[in-house]
């Protein structure tokens, strides 16, 4: 079966939400709004999800989703960045060498550098898997890998998934590693579009396709439901079975 | 909440931490060993926001995102402009965030003064304002422009809301309240 990259990335982030856990995903979050509603749908549907800023978003204040990701009863959450490293830093705030002189500046914000430190597991996420997205060192650390110690830290990144490949966060040694690899690419094509040393021993494994009942449900039902519920529905629209 | 300072698990290993001076680590009074990121207080002088609806004693109603309550309380001195001045508003009415009046030195009626934003429950952001706004934003000389013909130049809220707010929004069979959709921002 055919699909796209946006379907791919909506059943692999779907794949890491577990049942009876409490998931979310910020504003601006297309691809895991369709990943979180389909992984109720489907293996978890006694999760808790929590989308902000749509109809899935219980909270009139930032104060109660600060408390609740410090209160450390957030399983997951899905962040992207427009920089990720090897080390688990992730950047949302500026590009270029010079931190005084940006040559291109993000939105930033500070939730994602408290929810990385709070959320059990957070996946990082990406849409483009290429040299200048996937760095040994990011520009600007929004939110960080490893941590000092003696610093609380109740939660860690947990994975990375991009449209080529997977990559499984080391805790011990505070690094992304290869995990699985989207058919058809090769190690070769992941280390070529990579901007950070891949350290791979023995051979990576395919990662599993999506399965028919996924992308099904995923255009049908979960579309419908983003539609008819104003969550990201353009996007749907568009993006979902098409 | 007005306390001298808070704990924030997190942040700590960023850049954002680095450049911040109002958030430091510190160590854990009570295990004299675990470290946290924490917090100073901000204590604005002046707080100054857009409501619903609010009475004669200061009390105010506010919604649908209710932060503004954390801003009234923290803030030495809160002034805020309504869609409605009622003369007493229980809180059980007010369908919003309830902020007591105890907070607020100063109220203002100012329909329509969250335009070019939106009001919960009441209107939605003004789409094309806003696009004009963003449009603005992207260069020094334009948006000085922008400051002038919509803030600048104009004497009152009165002339603001005759020039600028879209006219069948303010037409009488337009009740308060009649339109429920949730707006992006209060």
């Amino acid at each position: 079966m055919k699909y796209s990259e946006a379907e791919l990335l909506a059943v692999l982030l779907s794949r890491e939400v577990r049942d009876g856990e409490i998931s979310a995903c910020g504003a601006l979050s297309q691809i895991p709004a369709a990943g979180l509603l389909l992984a109720r749908e489907l293996h978890a549907p006694n999760a808790e999800i929590l989308i902000l800023r749509s109809a899935f978003d219980p909270f009139h204040t930032s104060r109660q989703f600060h408390f609740l990701a410090q209160r450390g009863e957030m399983g997951l959450f899905f962040v992207s960045g427009v920089q990720i490293d090897r080390h688990g830093n992730y950047n949302l705030h500026q590009l270029g060498p010079d931190p005084e002189r940006p040559k291109a500046r993000f939105p930033g914000g500070y939730g994602g550098g408290m929810i990385y430190y709070a959320a059990r597991r957070t996946v990082v996420f990406r849409t483009e898997h290429t040299r200048r997205s996937l760095v040994e060192r990011v520009d600007f650390v929004s939110a960080a890998g490893a941590t000092p110690p003696d610093v609380l830290r109740r939660g860690h990144p947990s994975k990375m998934v991009t449209p080529k490949a997977t990559f499984r966060f080391d805790k011990n040694a505070a690094v992304f590693k290869l995990d699985t690899i989207h058919p058809p690419w090769t190690l070769d094509d992941i280390r070529a579009n990579t901007g950070f040393e891949l350290d791979v021993k023995g051979a990576i494994p395919a990662t599993p396709a999506p399965t028919e009942e996924e992308l099904h449900v995923l255009r049908h039902v979960i579309r419908r439901r983003m539609i008819d519920t104003g969550t990201y529905a353009a996007w749907a629209e568009r993006s979902l079975g098409n | 909440m007005g306390v001298p300072y808070v704990p924030v698990l997190g942040l700590v290993g960023t850049d954002l931490l680095k450049r911040r001076d109002d958030m430091v680590i510190a160590v854990d009074p009570f295990d004299g060993k675990t470290k946290t990121v924490v917090a100073k207080a901000m204590r604005p002088d002046v707080a100054v926001f857009h409501a619903q609806k609010a009475d004669r004693h200061g009390n105010v109603s506010c919604g649908y995102e209710a932060e503004v309550v954390i801003l009234a309380e923290a803030s030495r001195h809160v002034i805020v402009t309504a869609e409605t001045i009622v003369d007493r508003l229980s809180e059980k009415e007010a369908t919003g965030a309830f902020i007591p009046g105890i907070h607020v030195d100063t109220i203002a009626h100012a329909p329509f003064g969250a335009h070019p934003a939106g009001c919960a429950g009441l209107y939605s952001p003004d789409k094309a304002h806003m696009a004009e706004y963003v449009a603005a934003s992207q260069d020094d000389a334009i948006f000085t422009e922008y400051l002038r013909a919509c803030v600048f130049d104009v004497k009152d809220h009165d002339e603001y809301v005759e020039r600028f707010v879209p006219r069948h929004w303010r037409e009488p069979t337009r009740a308060v309240g009649a339109d429920s959709t949730r707006t992006e921002s209060a």
